[in-house]
């Protein structure tokens, strides 16, 4: 007999979602987390899109550690000296909020406090070593040599699954599989927020930048959001423009986009309180591992569920609804009295129907048009020079828009037939 | 006797009421009782004997209790109860003793040599005192052989070496030894077997000998201290009387004639 019936490895938003599931179900769940208290090793801040939570915590809008929902959601772009944004805000969202800005630190402690309210045992503060294996079957943990058994274990530990990489249940991360995140937040106090994002009450921002003033041919996302009385402001680069880059360093990129004129103005004063670097997924549906096997499940991004490209950047959502996937199979597993890989393919299955899956597979190749000189390069430049010769009064007579646009493409350095192809294969990815 | 601590630098001063806010910040073991908890652990691998953690404090320091016990101790005991509320060092000291008592026969106690938060190093002496035992401070090493307890003592001039039969209490410089982790076995087996919390009346204590009411040092005035600012320079002889110049004008020297 085993000693539980799922051991849970990673308590971030995907391992908490199942154990919460399982637990509330009756399973003899243990969540292990290596952080204390939970969270503190996460990347604090993001926004939670969608509405997955409410499955397992039907009063989630009212208990949860949410900051604010978002209001207005900017995507734009940035040049040395300009910003080219939609900014799009809608009163829509107040009654049905779209995203919440969260704080990781307090979500991920509120999640694993409710694992634990369900029934499971939560124990932080320690890292699982390996998985115990028998008979080419998962049996359990080792931690410090000793075996903790369960019929299943779930694996929820994010990016840079270490324990599944060491079971060869995942490839390595390489560099189109992860980019590098890093993460600031800043204090500014209620009022300055408010005034500076035109937000009232709960109301918050959400800005997604392509940054293409970066020198060299490194491209890299940055995002701002705002929580209650705190901006989370970060960049995401590209592993692989990075590396080729070798003389730039993260933290440059994270300085560069603070410093923008348009940013600066938005996080001027504010007192850094927290910082920290991360991986991000960015593999696509090609590089999704197999997410069972016998005795095992995959959730979160150790699953390869998050969706990263530099101007989208979501996984909190994918984790949690592939978490409660993955409990839900396990439910089902133990009336069975069976996690062999046979049985537990109905996860994969639950998984083909769900958007974790689907948006993957809709979305495939979309990371390669994203990050890509068109993108990161040509549109921001084509944009500033096209709107800047509109708009600028010479006192001599205007020129036609095509007229503008053919010159400013021959300064932005690329043929316009790269730019309709590329064009063409944006407009059908996205 | 392990106490729950405010892990943070920044010690925040709740202005109205004078009180340090400790909700606001993550709580840790204080580091020297860990270095103490080793100390009596590292007996027990030798002689085998029972390990008994006892805390005072909030109900928040139930983590506190389980991790004691996931590196090891046998037992673990929380005197809280919200009497012992806004204690000075002469209520923790005598709840702690009266607690120790209450749970019987003992040869050592170990404590911490003082606290991160509060830093008086009066509780382990306090509690001797109450006690009526023999005790040794400031002890980097310790060992039990035959009713006696021998352990060094790190002195300004020296190392000192005393031997002294139990009971008696120690207290352990921080940093002493190297505190075992905490396993993933041990944790499971801690939460399983929990810790106990006992009330001021299983103590065996008053409400008004207790907590505030038992204290009697009465705080007036708490303000966080503005860090100095300080910098680094270097200068060549030459530079020498412009700087002597500079730091006259900030005021940080003062040119005193007589
Ligand atoms: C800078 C940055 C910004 C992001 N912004 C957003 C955003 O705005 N919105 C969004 O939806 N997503 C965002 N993401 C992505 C999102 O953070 C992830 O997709 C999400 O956290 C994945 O959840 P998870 O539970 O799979 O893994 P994680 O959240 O990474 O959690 C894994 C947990 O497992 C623990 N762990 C790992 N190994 C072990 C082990 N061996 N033993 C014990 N514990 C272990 C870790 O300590 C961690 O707590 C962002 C990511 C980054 C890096
Ligand atoms: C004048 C004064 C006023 C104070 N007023 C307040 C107040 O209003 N509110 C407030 O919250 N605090 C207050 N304190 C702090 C409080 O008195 C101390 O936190 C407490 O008495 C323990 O003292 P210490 O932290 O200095 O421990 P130390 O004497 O430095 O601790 C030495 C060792 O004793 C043991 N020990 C100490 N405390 C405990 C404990 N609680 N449980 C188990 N073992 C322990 C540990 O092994 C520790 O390493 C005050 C302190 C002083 C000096």
């Amino acid at each position: 007999m085993s000693e539980f019936d799922v051991i849970v490895v990673g308590a971030g938003p995907a391992g908490s979602s199942a154990a919460i599931k399982m637990a509330s179900q009756g399973l003899k769940v243990l969540l292990v987390e290596r952080g204390d208290p939970v969270g503190s090793k996460n990347v604090s801040g993001g926004i939670l899109w969608g509405n997955d939570l409410a499955a397992i915590i039907p009063d989630w809008e009212k208990s949860a550690p949410l900051e604010r929902y978002v209001e207005r959601k900017v995507t734009s772009f940035l040049t040395g000296d300009s910003e080219i944004a939609i900014d799009f805000k809608t009163k829509k969202f107040q009654e049905k909020k779209t995203g919440y800005s969260v704080l990781r630190t307090r979500l991920d402690s509120f999640l694993a406090r409710k694992a634990a309210q369900a029934g499971a045992m939560v124990v932080t503060g320690v890292t699982v070593d390996s998985l115990a294996m028998k008979d080419g079957r998962v049996i359990g943990v080792v931690n410090e040599g000793e075996t903790i058994t369960a019929d299943c274990v779930i694996l929820a530990e994010g990016p840079n699954p270490r324990v599944a990489m060491a079971a060869g249940l995942v490839g390595k991360p390489n560099d189109r599989t992860v980019g590098i995140g890093v993460k600031h937040v800043y204090k500014l106090g209620e009022n300055v927020i408010n005034e500076r994002f035109n937000l009232r009450g709960n109301a918050g921002f959400a800005g997604e930048y392509v940054l293409s003033f970066l020198e060299g041919d490194v491209y890299a996302g940055g995002f701002l959001y705002t929580n209650k009385d705190t901006v989370s402001m970060g960049v995401v680069i590209n592993m692989a423009t990075l590396r080729k880059n070798g003389n730039t360093h993260s933290f440059d990129i994270m300085e560069k986009f603070a410093q923008h004129p348009f940013i600066s103005s938005l996080v001027e004063g504010g007192q850094l309180q927290e910082y920290s670097a991360h991986f991000v997924y960015e593999g696509g549906y090609e590089d999704m591992p197999r997410a069972y096997g016998n005795g095992y499940m995959l959730v979160g991004d150790t699953a390869g569920f998050s969706f990263s490209n530099g101007m989208i950047l979501q996984g909190m959502n994918y984790a949690i609804s592939s978490g409660i996937l993955a409990g839900e199979a396990a439910i089902e597993a133990r009336k069975d009295n069976d996690f062999s890989a046979e049985s537990l393919s109905r996860y994969q299955k639950k998984l083909d129907n769900s958007p974790a899956v689907l948006d993957k597979k809709n979305f495939q190749g979309i990371s390669n048009v994203v990050w890509s000189p068109m993108v990161h390069r040509a549109i921001p430049a084509l944009l500033e020079s096209s709107l800047y010769s509109m708009l600028y009064e010479s006192g001599k007579p205007k020129k036609h828009l095509s007229q503008i646009m053919m010159k400013s493409l021959k300064s932005s350095g690329m043929n316009s037939k790269d730019l309709m192809v590329q064009g063409y294969r944006l407009m059908r990815r996205m | 006797m392990v106490k729950q601590v405010p892990d943070s630098q920044e010690v925040v001063i709740d202005p109205v009421t004078m009180n340090l806010n400790r909700s606001l910040t993550r709580n840790v073991t204080n580091r020297a009782d860990e270095n103490a908890l080793e100390a009596a652990l590292q007996i027990k691998d030798r002689t085998d004997a029972h390990v008994t953690v006892v805390s005072m404090g909030p109900p928040q320091a139930e983590t506190t209790m389980i991790e004691c016990l996931a590196r090891g101790a046998d037992r673990a005991i929380l005197a809280s109860d919200r009497f012992f509320g806004g204690a000075d060092t002469y209520p923790t000291g005598l709840t702690l003793a009266a607690t120790i008592k209450a749970i019987g026969k003992f040869d050592i106690i170990f404590a911490g040599e003082e606290t991160s938060d509060s830093s008086t190093g009066h509780v382990g002496p306090g509690v001797a005192e109450f006690l009526g035992i023999d005790q040794i401070t400031y002890a980097s090493k310790v060992e039990y052989k035959d009713g006696f307890v021998t352990a060094e003592r790190e002195l300004e001039d020296g190392t000192e070496v005393v031997k002294v039969p139990t009971p008696v209490l120690v207290t352990v410089l921080l940093n002493s030894n190297v505190p075992r982790r905490q396993t993933l076995r041990r944790k499971i087996d801690a939460i399983r077997q929990g810790f106990e919390s006992w009330d001021h009346d299983k103590v065996g204590l008053q409400p008004e000998w207790v907590g505030v009411r038992g204290s009697p040092t009465i705080v007036r005035k708490m303000r966080p201290i503005k860090e100095k600012e300080r910098a680094a320079k270097k200068v060549d002889i030459a530079g020498i009387p412009d700087l002597v110049k500079e730091l006259y004008q900030k005021g940080v020297i003062k040119v005193e004639s007589d």
